[in-house]
């Protein structure tokens, strides 16, 4: 009996080889997947770089555009103009998404179909490309009912109504992830429901929902399309002095010097590229401070 | 009397629904519980033809009981026979259940719990729970004790008072007096329970309902917990439901035992089988199906 066992062979390893092989050539497909995304990103940073830091001086962001010399202009009004507009944007679309989700996460009853509805909706909503946005911006607060004009408070609207779809998924995925127990604890104590989503639910959830927030910001911020329909315009040499006041942004800006003939224009363009993803990462550092100071009072 | 600690590192913790096919010898009152009551308790809830639905799902029916005033109540049975659906009809957290609906009589000093104008949130100020899991929350020991007291709005002269007594009460405050502002999530298992407690009895309940207290905790939190519950039990009612057996016989003065039993339709209905003094349950059980779960044989 000894014997027999002792000649067999080891259990151990028996028979797995096709699954070694298998698994050693996915594991290289996910790892070619993501050397590819590398690559593009690497490539694409290196070309941006490379042509924009001659021109990312002290002059892109103290002087305003000029068509004449764009050898020392800057895009001054452009870089507020994204920092106004940005700033509508989270005014509108974070108190807004935040509340709508609390709404659907903590008190709607999910078996009413009306709240089903809403929340299909809502999930097509963020698929809706953001040109449409920037059309029903520009028939409601534009023109038509509102009639402001092309203005900073049109385009934070504009960008607030594109992301919201964002920052309520977002925020429903972060309360969503609070513990059953956390909620069952604090009404077990006499807590309303009201204090127990005020008190625990949303505090816990803030690291979630500043991330989810901000990374929708940075999209708005990116955003150029319904930001051209919504009337930002594409040559401003003044900076904006408030919510009616004319502007542009760093996309806007950077679409409107990428076609230019001459090369001082690009040399610029790829200057605004780099200072606009400067902005990008500083929104992104910021979300992930949040993200850690908060979690470190657990 | 003199109590002789078991040793708690022999005692089996976990001889539960699935225990071992022979008679389970238990050591009755090893807590210190060795006053049982005579006669019909002091009712402080009390329980008439009670019956829980989810939806159309009949997850108990016909429950009458009395929870007697200072005593340690168990609730005793196997998975699914329903008794922490009844533990959770005492303090109406059943109402956080979609589905739930409540009939029959649930009376907290006579006074009918499921009725028009009760205010839950009084329910629950007045009859706290413990959980399963340690839940505390994110938040400083500090401010978990104090969390009750605030958001009740109960009058304090000194919160720092309150939290000391109720950490106190809880056997906890030699071990966080220190460290009071730091996170609950620092604390151990057991010292997590502990807090669980403080932050319940901070609000002056006068019942505590825990729902398996224990089950996630090792033999020396559990000791800890249970040495806990009997001193608590001078102060309030308890009710826990339990898988653990021999812990219902350490600590109880009563014991209900509970079963589900399937209709024509195969839909398992849990039962109240018998509800008496722990020994009588443990040493004399009325019913077979008793017997049969304690000695280990059902279930």
């Amino acid at each position: 009996m000894t014997t027999a066992t002792l000649t067999r062979a080891n259990p151990l390893t028996g028979g797995r080889r096709r699954d070694g092989i298998a698994s050693a050539v996915f594991a290289g497909l996910l790892w070619l997947c993501l050397a590819l995304i590398c690559v593009f990103l690497f490539f694409m940073l290196a070309v941006i770089v490379q042509k924009g830091v001659a021109r990312l001086d002290l002059n892109l962001i103290t002087k305003q555009p000029s068509k004449i010399r764009p050898e020392t202009a800057g895009v001054q009004s452009a870089l507020l103009g994204t920092l106004w507009v940005g700033g509508i944007t989270a005014l509108i679309a974070m108190p807004l998404g935040i509340a709508a989700a609390v709404y659907l996460e903590e008190y709607a009853n999910p078996a009413k179909w009306w709240n089903r509805a809403i929340e299909l909706n809502i999930q097509n909503l963020a698929a809706v490309p953001a040109v449409i946005y920037g059309i029903l911006t520009l028939g409601f607060i534009v023109r038509g009912p509102v009639s402001i004009g092309a203005v900073v408070m049109a385009g934070g609207v504009a960008l607030a109504l594109l992301i919201l779809p964002v920052i309520i998924i977002t925020t429903r995925e972060a309360l969503r992830s609070v513990p059953r127990e956390i909620r069952d604890g604090s009404l077990a104590l006499g807590a309303t429901q009201w204090q127990t989503t005020w008190r625990q639910v949303l505090p816990a959830a803030v690291p979630g929902i500043a991330t989810g927030s901000i990374l929708a910001m940075s999209r708005a911020i990116g955003e150029a399309a319904p930001l051209i329909l919504v009337g930002a315009t594409t040559f401003v040499t003044f900076n904006p002095d408030g919510v009616l006041s004319k502007y542009t942004t760093l996309p806007v800006q950077i679409y409107n010097l990428v076609p230019q003939d001459r090369q001082a224009f690009r040399d610029l363009a790829y200057a605004a590229i780099l200072l606009l993803i400067v902005v990008l990462l500083a929104m992104n550092a910021v979300a992930i401070w949040l993200r850690n100071r908060y979690q470190r009072r657990w | 009397m003199t109590n002789v600690e078991p040793d708690l590192a022999t005692v089996p913790e976990t001889v539960g629904a699935a225990g071992a096919p022979h008679q389970i010898h238990v050591e009755l009152g090893d807590r210190g519980n060795h006053r049982v009551p005579a006669g019909e308790p002091d009712g402080v809830i009390e329980l008439a033809n009670l019956e829980v639905f989810y939806d159309k799902f009949l997850a108990v029916s016909g429950v009458d009981m009395l929870f007697g005033s200072k005593e340690i109540t168990a609730l005793i049975g196997p998975s699914g026979c329903g008794k922490s659906t009844v533990l959770r009809c005492l303090n109406r957290m059943n109402d956080l259940v979609p589905g739930a609906h409540v009939f029959g009589d649930v009376r907290f000093h006579g006074v009918d719990m499921y009725g028009p104008g009760v205010d839950v949130i009084e329910v629950r100020r007045r009859i706290g729970m413990v959980f399963q899991k340690p839940n505390p929350f994110p938040k400083s020991i500090y401010d978990n004790v104090a969390y009750g007291p605030r958001v009740t709005g109960m009058k304090t002269d000194n919160m720092d008072d309150v939290v000391e007594q109720a950490l106190h009460g809880a056997a906890l405050w030699d071990e966080v007096k220190d460290k009071l502002k730091q996170s609950a999530f620092g604390l151990s298992g057991g010292q997590q329970q502990r807090l669980c407690i403080a932050r319940t009895i901070a609000t002056s309940p006068e019942v505590i309902l825990m729902d398996e207290p224990c089950s996630a905790l090792d033999p020396i939190a559990t000791a800890k917990i249970e040495d806990l519950m009997v001193d608590l039990a001078k102060t309030y009612t308890i009710i826990i439901v339990t898988h653990n057996m021999q812990q219902a016989a350490r600590v109880s003065h009563r014991t209900a035992f509970f079963t589900a039993a399937a209709d024509e339709h195969g839909q398992r209905t849990g039962r109240l089988v018998e509800f008496d003094n722990t020994g009588k349950i443990f040493g004399n059980p009325a019913d077979q199906r008793t017997e049969a779960y304690i000695t280990g044989r059902f279930g």
